[in-house]
C-alpha cells in the first residue's frame, strides 16, 4: 500500500469519523460517570439488551432460511425474492412500525422486538446467502450423496453460522439504538421504555453536555460489546468458507417442498416489506377517507412539488458522502485486511463512528467544524456531506476489507513484481477486481445518508433534506402527502441498486 | 476510479456554491409550515437575505437550543431565535445567551408575556387542551385535567411523554400552579397508569391528536394547533379548555429573542419589530395552527377562542423556564422505568 495514500486516508478517517466523538467524550468527567450508575438506568439497559437479543434472534431465525432459499434453491422466482429481501432494511423502521401498529393490536416489548427483528433480518439473509454460495460444490455433493439435503445442511451450517452471527450482531446494534420504534409501538398499552430514551431525555435535562454524553456511554459500551465479536466472526467466516481450489455449488432441487418454501419466503416479505409498502400506497391514495387513483396522483404531484428541492438536497448530500467514503473505504479496507495482526487490532477503531448515538455524533460535528477557519464548510452543504461520510465510513471500510480478503493476494504480488507501484496496483488491479464491493459500499453509505435524520438535524444544511420535510409533515397528520413522499424516498433509495442489478454483469456486494 | 472521480468533482463543485453570507440568520422552532411564509415575506419586504433554519416535531425544540448553546461557545451564527414555546428561551436567557431589546412593537403585549429585562417577548400562544373524540364521549363530560385518571376512561386516554416539548413545559408549570404536592400527585399518577396501560403514553402531541381523531383513544392532552388540524380535516373532535373552576388552562406563547452574540444585531431587531406586530398575530390566528393572540384586541376567527372563553393558568413563564431542567430530570426518574 502507498504510504502517502494510506496516511491521507487515515487522517481523513480520524477527522471525519473519530474527531467528532473524541471532542464530545473529552467533556466527560468523573462526576458525570458517577451519575449514570443508577439502578433505574441499569434496568433500562437490561431491557434494551433483551430487545437487541430478541431482535437479533428473530433476524437469525428468519434470515438464515430466507438467505438459503433465495440463494441456493429452485424456489420459484428466487432471484427476484432475493432482491426484494433487501427492502425491509431500506425502509425506515418507524414506517414499518406505523404500518403494523395501524393493523394489529399487538403492542409493547414483543411487538417492538418483532418489528426490529423483521427490519433487520435482511442483514442475516444477505450474509447467509453469500456464505451458502461460498460452500464448495464438491463438498456439498459428497454430503448430498451421503445423507441428502439434511446432511448437506448439517455440514454447511457451521460454515454459514459465523457470517449469520456477524450480521446478527449488527441487527443487535441497530435494535438497541432505536428509540422511535419502541416509543411508537408502546403508545397504546403499557409503556415500554428503552435506554435510548434516557439518552434523548438527558440532552434536555442535563446542565452540561458532559453528563449528557456520559448518559450515552453504557449504550456505547453495549454496542461495542456486540461489534467486537462481530469483527472476529467476520474474520472466521471469511477464512472458513473459502478454499483455494473452489468450485461454486449448484442449485439445490427441493421438489414438492419448493412450494411451502415459496410460501415462507412470500410470508416473510409480505410481513416485512410488502405490507408496509402497500399501506403507504393505500394512504397515498386517501386511505380510510376513501382510496382513489386520483387522490394518489394528487398526493404524488404535491409530494414532488413540495419535496423536489428536498429530494435534490438529500440526493446530493448522500451522493457526496458516498463519493468521499468509497475511495477512503477502499484504501483503508485494503490496508486493514493486508496488514494482518495489526489490522485486526485496529479494526475496532473503525467501528467507533457507528457505535455512538447519532445525537452525540451530530453535536460533535458542530463542536469540530463551527470555527472561524471552517465556518464556510459548516454553513454549507459540505457539513451534511462530511457528517454522513464520517458516520457511515465504517461500512465502506469493512465492505472493502471483506472483499479484499476474497481477492487472491498472488494477483497483487504479480503486479508488484511487474513493477506496478502501490497506488497503481490499487487503482488498476484492486479497484476493478473489487468493483461490485466498492460500488456496494458506496451504495450502503448513500442509502444510510438518505435515511439519516437524528445526527443531521443538528447541522444547518440538514434543514433542506427530504427526511426533514417528511417528519415535519408527519406532525400534521398529512397521511397522503407523507405516504407519497415516503414512497418517493424509498424509490430513490432502491434505484441505484436496482439499476446495478439490472444492467451490470457482476453481482452487487453491498455489505462487509 | 475515473468513474468515481467524475461524479465526485461534480458533487463537490455543486456543494461549493451552497454557502452564502446572509444578512440575518433565524432559528425557528415554530413549525416550518406556519413560519416559513412569514419569514419569506419579511425577507421580501426588508430586502434582506434571510436564512431560516427550522426544528422538527420529533426534536421538540432540543435541536435548535442545543445548537445555540454549542455555537455560542465557538462561532455564534444565529441572530434571532423564534421558539414555539417559552421554557427553552427563558433557560437561554438565564444562561446569559440573550441580549436585551425592548421592541416598540411589543408595547401593547400584556406584561405576563414579556420578560421584565426585555430578553424575550411572547406572542401568539397555543393552549394545552384536552382533545375529545365526540363520537366516543360527549365533550361536556370532560371538564378537568383529573378526568384523565377517571377509571371510567381506563385505557382510552392519552398524553405525550412529558420529557420534551409542550407536555414537558406543561407538567413543569403544574408544579407552580398546583404546588409541589398536588403536581407530584398528578405526574406520579400519570406515570403509574402509563406503566399498566391505563394511560397511553405516546410519542408527541400530534400522535395524541391522531389517536383521538381515529377513535383509538377517547380523549387526551394536546396543543390547540394540533386540535385545529384534526378539526379542519373534518374529524369528530372537540377541544376542552379544562379546569375553569380550578387551575385553568396553560397558554404557551411563541417567544422571540435576539442572541447576545448575534453577528447581525441590527437586522435582528428589524425582524423582531416586524414579527411582533399585531397583524402577524392576526395572521397566525387565521392560519392552520390557529394560534391564540395574546393581545385582546387582535381580530381572530370564530374557532380561535378569546381570553373570556377559558380561565388562563396563572404561572410565571420565567419561573417555568428556570425550573424546567430540574423538573425534567425528576420526570425522567418517574417516566423512564
Amino acid at each position: 500500500m502507498s504510504r502517502p495514500l494510506l496516511l491521507a486516508a487515515v487522517v481523513a478517517f480520524a477527522l471525519l469519523g473519530l474527531a467528532p466523538v473524541v471532542v464530545m467524550v473529552a467533556r466527560v468527567d468523573g462526576a458525570d460517570l458517577h451519575a449514570i450508575l443508577a439502578a433505574r438506568s441499569a434496568a433500562l439497559l437490561g431491557r434494551t439488551a433483551l430487545l437487541g437479543a430478541g431482535a437479533a434472534l428473530i433476524a437469525l431465525v428468519v434470515g438464515i432460511p430466507f438467505g438459503f432459499l433465495v440463494a441456493r434453491t429452485d424456489v420459484p422466482g428466487a432471484p427476484l425474492w432475493r432482491i426484494a429481501g433487501v427492502l425491509p432494511i431500506l425502509l425506515p423502521p418507524l414506517v414499518v412500525a406505523m404500518s403494523w401498529a395501524g393493523m394489529t393490536t399487538l403492542r409493547g416489548g414483543l411487538a417492538t422486538t418483532l418489528v426490529l427483528g423483521l427490519c433487520t433480518f435482511p442483514l442475516v439473509a444477505l450474509y447467509s446467502a453469500r456464505a451458502f454460495e461460498r460452500v464448495d460444490g464438491r463438498q456439498e455433493e459428497a454430503a448430498l450423496l451421503a445423507g441428502g439435503l439434511r446432511a448437506a445442511l448439517r455440514a454447511e451450517l457451521p460454515l454459514v453460522l459465523p457470517s449469520a452471527l456477524f450480521a446478527a450482531c449488527f441487527a443487535f446494534v441497530l435494535a438497541i439504538n432505536d428509540f422511535a420504534v419502541p416509543d411508537y409501538v408502546s403508545s397504546i398499552g403499557p409503556k415500554w421504555n428503552v435506554y435510548a430514551d434516557e439518552i434523548f431525555a438527558s440532552w434536555r435535562s442535563s446542565r452540561d453536555t458532559g453528563s449528557a454524553v456520559a448518559s450515552a456511554l453504557p449504550l456505547v459500551l453495549l454496542t461495542a460489546l456486540a461489534l467486537w465479536p462481530a469483527l472476529e466472526m467476520r474474520r472466521r467466516s471469511l477464512l472458513t468458507s473459502f478454499s483455494g481450489d473452489f468450485r461454486a455449488p449448484g442449485t439445490l432441487r427441493l421438489g414438492f417442498w419448493r412450494w411451502p418454501a415459496l410460501a415462507f419466503v412470500l410470508a416473510v416479505l409480505g410481513v416485512a416489506a410488502f405490507t408496509p409498502l402497500g399501506r403507504l400506497v393505500w394512504e397515498s391514495g386517501g386511505g380510510a377517507r376513501g382510496f382513489s387513483a386520483a387522490n394518489m396522483q394528487a398526493s404524488f404531484a404535491r409530494a414532488l412539488e413540495l419535496g423536489r428541492a428536498n429530494l435534490a438536497s438529500s440526493l446530493t448530500f448522500a451522493l457526496g458522502a458516498a463519493v468521499i467514503a468509497v475511495p477512503l473505504g477502499l484504501v483503508l479496507g485494503h490496508a486493514l485486511e493486508r496488514s494482518g495482526t495489526l489490522g485486526r487490532r485496529l479494526a475496532p477503531l473503525v467501528l467507533i463512528p457507528i457505535a455512538v448515538p447519532a445525537i452525540l455524533f451530530g453535536i460533535g460535528g458542530i463542536a469540530l467544524w463551527n470555527h472561524a477557519a471552517t465556518g464556510a464548510i459548516y454553513d454549507s452543504g459540505w457539513m451534511a456531506v462530511l457528517l454522513f461520510a464520517g458516520r457511515f465510513l465504517p461500512f465502506a471500510v469493512l465492505s472493502c476489507a471483506a472483499a479484499t480478503a476474497m481477492l487472491d493476494r498472488r494477483v497483487e504480488d504479480s503486479a508488484r513484481l511487474a513493477g506496478a507501484g502501490p497506488a497503481r496496483r490499487l487503482v488498476r488491479i484492486v479497484g476493478p477486481a473489487l468493483a461490485p464491493a466498492v460500488f456496494g459500499s458506496g451504495l450502503v453509505v448513500f442509502v444510510l445518508s438518505m435515511r439519516e435524520l437524528d445526527a443531521a438535524i443538528l447541522v444547518p444544511a440538514a434543514n433542506s433534506t427530504v427526511l426533514f420535510r417528511l417528519y415535519n409533515a408527519v406532525h400534521f397528520g398529512r397521511d397522503d402527502f407523507v405516504a407519497a413522499l415516503a414512497l418517493l424516498v424509498v424509490f430513490f433509495v432502491v434505484a441505484p441498486g436496482l439499476l446495478w442489478t439490472l444492467f451490470a454483469r457482476r453481482r452487487l456486494e453491498i455489505l462487509p | 476510479m475515473r468513474l468515481l472521480l467524475s461524479p465526485s468533482l461534480l458533487v463537490l463543485l455543486g456543494l461549493a456554491g451552497c454557502a452564502r453570507n446572509p444578512d440575518l440568520v433565524i432559528y425557528c422552532s415554530l413549525d416550518q409550515e406556519f413560519s416559513e411564509e412569514l419569514i419569506l415575506r419579511f425577507a421580501r419586504e426588508s430586502g434582506l437575505e434571510v436564512r431560516a433554519e427550522y426544528d422538527i416535531e420529533a426534536n421538540k425544540n432540543v435541536g435548535l437550543a442545543t445548537r445555540i448553546r454549542e455555537e455560542a461557545g465557538s462561532r455564534p451564527r444565529c441572530d434571532v431565535f423564534w421558539s414555539n414555546e417559552c421554557a427553552q428561551v427563558v433557560a437561554l436567557g438565564e444562561e446569559g445567551l440573550l441580549q436585551t431589546y425592548d421592541s416598540p412593537s411589543a408595547r401593547d403585549i400584556p406584561a405576563d408575556f414579556r420578560d421584565p429585562e426585555h430578553r424575550w417577548t411572547g406572542f401568539a400562544a397555543r393552549a394545552r387542551v384536552l382533545i375529545v373524540n365526540t363520537q366516543l364521549v360527549p365533550p361536556d363530560q370532560i371538564v378537568s385535567m383529573w378526568d384523565l385518571f377517571d377509571p371510567r376512561w381506563k385505557g382510552q386516554v392519552a398524553m405525550a411523554r412529558p420529557l420534551a416539548g409542550t407536555t414537558n413545559t406543561h407538567m413543569t408549570a403544574l408544579y407552580l400552579a398546583l404546588g409541589e404536592k398536588e403536581a407530584l400527585r398528578y405526574v406520579e399518577t400519570a406515570a403509574r397508569l402509563a406503566q399498566d396501560g391505563s394511560l397511553n403514553l405516546v410519542t408527541g402531541n400530534a400522535h395524541v391528536m391522531r389517536l383521538v381523531r381515529d377513535g383509538q383513544a377517547a380523549f387526551g392532552w394536546t396543543d390547540s394547533d394540533d386540535f385545529n388540524v384534526a378539526r379542519e380535516a373534518g374529524f369528530p373532535v372537540a377541544a376542552v379548555y379544562p379546569d375553569r373552576d380550578g387551575v385553568g388552562t396553560l397558554l404557551i406563547p411563541n417567544t422571540v429573542c435576539i442572541l447576545a452574540s448575534a453577528p447581525r444585531a441590527e437586522a435582528a431587531r428589524r425582524f423582531v419589530d416586524w414579527i411582533l406586530r399585531p397583524e402577524i398575530e392576526a395572521e397566525l390566528a387565521r392560519s392552520r395552527s390557529a394560534q391564540i393572540p395574546v393581545r385582546a384586541n387582535v381580530p381572530r376567527p370564530a374557532h380561535v377562542v378569546g381570553p373570556d372563553a377559558f380561565r388562563a393558568m396563572k404561572v410565571d413563564g420565567r419561573e417555568v423556564g428556570r425550573t424546567v431542567r430540574q423538573r425534567t430530570a425528576e420526570l425522567q426518574e418517574l417516566f423512564l422505568k
